[in-house]
């Protein structure tokens, strides 16, 4: 049984800039009482979620709507472990894979076959068995003869297509996923959301942040709307829809 | 993958969350969590060191005739300006600085060791440790790598090989070790602060003339006992005396251990700190 709790879940950023970042400064202004140097101090925090509470359960396809800078991306990342809440707890059990941004940990100068190998380290993948799944990805993708190039020369397609492949080569347990995977190119579209359909499938738990009703309709059951930071409505897909449609 | 994982509790049962470890057990686990994933780490710092030299036929190779370039020239100058006898200089200060070289890389890398792994920082949840056991297997592989003249050089000019050899073996253990934690250290100091990769560059510069590496400690006098205090010399001496046959400097093994004890430990107590907080800071 695979489940997610949030409670009372907060995030705060820091937003680091000019004077401190700077060693030299943050002592002078520790040591001089911030006289000497006051822009070390000059540091902003951004409030970017706010008390989340969430029960995600076994079976739940959660969608997250909001508008752009209401925390979407956020709450993935922090569902996914990568930023630790500002305060409030998180208790997850069920392997988590989060698919946040299409060419992460890809590097340009390695070839596509060198790359699949890559990138299934990030997903915790021995390269061993990730050998074994290199002609799987590169028929998936049809990149043919460019996966022996490196990646840098691929077109903008390319690389969604190959990092389509690679990603959803995986069996998901708990899945966290930004709308690019959704999307693909128009040609690939058909073949991609076949493949999707399988892959969220196998998946117990999904959360997908995305503006795109029609997506969030067709594959999740439970949503919510994050307005700066907070969970201001929860629901079925069809109400927050129409709030967030609302509210826009 | 990197969550925490409490006894099952039914939907609805509030009440019954686990608690959360504390922040040195979280640390403890990042760290053995990176280590059983050697697997990872060394097939990325392949993959660092294979696309560095790629497109060139002698590869890492490259980094041996370079440093064998060094050892001739600086060899051919210092032993006439020093007054010493090739035979014996040139084996001491090719040991002295390929041992400079890899605690200079080590030092300058490890400023950069979470800066570089942003992206992935920031998408993917795997152990922070990971970045640093990387980082300190890359430069070891590259030290293999220059290490090859030494062989050379002890068998031309022929300083005696004894059961010391042993001594500096477990030297380079206590090296590595070092390079874990200094990889770890800066790597955090420098994604808070990002004026001391720079800080950093420039200290390595002074430090390399006043660290004998390329001058022998006795040359200094009456200084020698306080020189000998310096934990870069310390961490050279135990590597480089034994394969020359010779014994360490009788504070070198001392300096070593507990500077490699207080680096260690003090890292830790920092990383257990501030680890959660290196995802924000880059």
């Amino acid at each position: 049984m695979s489940y997610l709790r949030v409670r009372g879940l907060s995030v705060e950023f820091p937003i680091y800039q000019g004077g401190n970042r700077s060693l030299k400064k943050s002592l002078l202004a520790k040591t001089t009482q911030g006289n000497l140097a006051k822009d070390a101090r000059d540091r902003l925090n951004v409030l970017a979620l706010s008390d989340i509470n969430l029960d995600i359960e076994e079976g739940d396809r959660l969608a997250v709507l909001g508008a752009n800078g209401a925390g979407k991306s956020t709450l993935l990342k922090v569902l996914a472990g990568i930023y630790e809440p500002t305060s409030g707890g998180l208790y997850a059990t069920g392997r988590v894979s989060a698919l946040l941004t299409a060419s992460v940990g890809l590097n340009p100068d390695a070839t596509g076959r060198e790359n699949i190998v890559l990138r299934g380290m990030y997903m915790d993948i021995h390269p061993r068995e990730m050998r074994t799944r290199v002609d799987a990805i590169a028929e998936f993708s049809e990149l043919g003869y460019h996966l022996d190039l490196p990646v840098r020369t691929y077109s903008t397609g390319m690389v969604i297509r190959l990092c389509f492949a690679i990603a959803t080569s995986v069996r998901p347990e708990i899945l966290l996923m930004d709308e690019w995977l959704a999307a693909g190119d128009a040609r690939f579209l058909a073949k991609a959301r076949r493949r999707m359909a399988d892959f969220v499938g196998a998946s117990s738990i999904l959360v997908l942040a995305s503006h795109s009703i029609p997506i969030l309709e067709e594959w999740c059951n439970r949503a919510i709307l994050l307005d700066h930071g907070r969970i201001v409505e929860m629901g079925s897909v069809k109400e927050i829809a129409a709030a967030y449609q609302q509210a826009a | 993958m990197f969550s925490v994982v409490g006894p099952e509790t039914r939907a609805g049962s509030v009440g019954k969350l686990p608690t959360a470890p504390s922040r040195a057990q979280v640390a403890w686990r990042d760290l053995a969590e990176g280590a059983a994933r050697s697997w990872m780490w060394v097939a990325l710092a392949l993959q660092d060191i294979k696309l560095r030299y790629r497109g060139s036929i002698l590869g890492p190779f490259w980094l041996t005739i370079s440093t064998l370039v060094m050892v001739v020239a600086m060899g051919a100058i210092y032993s006439t300006l020093f007054h010493m006898d090739a035979a014996s200089y040139l084996p001491y200060l090719g040991i002295g600085l390929v041992i400079w070289q890899f605690i200079s890389t080590v030092v300058t890398e490890g400023c950069d060791t979470f800066l570089r792994a942003e992206s992935v920082i920031q998408q993917i949840p795997i152990p922070f440790s990971v970045h640093a056991y990387r980082a300190v297997c890359r430069n070891l592989l590259v030290l293999a790598h220059s290490f090859v003249i030494i062989p050379i050089a002890i068998v031309i000019f022929g300083p005696p090989i004894s059961w010391r050899v042993v001594e500096a073996v477990a030297g380079l253990v206590m090296l590595a070790i070092d390079a874990l934690w200094i990889s770890v250290l800066l790597g955090m100091i420098s994604a808070r602060f990002r004026d001391v990769p720079p800080i950093v560059g420039n200290f390595l510069q002074v430090a390399f003339f006043l660290t004998p590496v390329f001058w022998p400690i006795e040359a200094v006098g009456g200084w020698k006992r306080l020189l000998a205090l310096n934990p870069l010399f310390a961490a050279i001496d135990v590597i480089r005396a034994p394969l020359l046959g010779k014994a360490a400097v009788p504070t070198s093994w001392a300096i070593v251990f507990v500077s490699t004890v207080v680096g260690c430990a003090v890292t830790f107590l920092l990383f257990a700190r501030f680890r959660t907080r290196i995802a924000y800071w880059i």
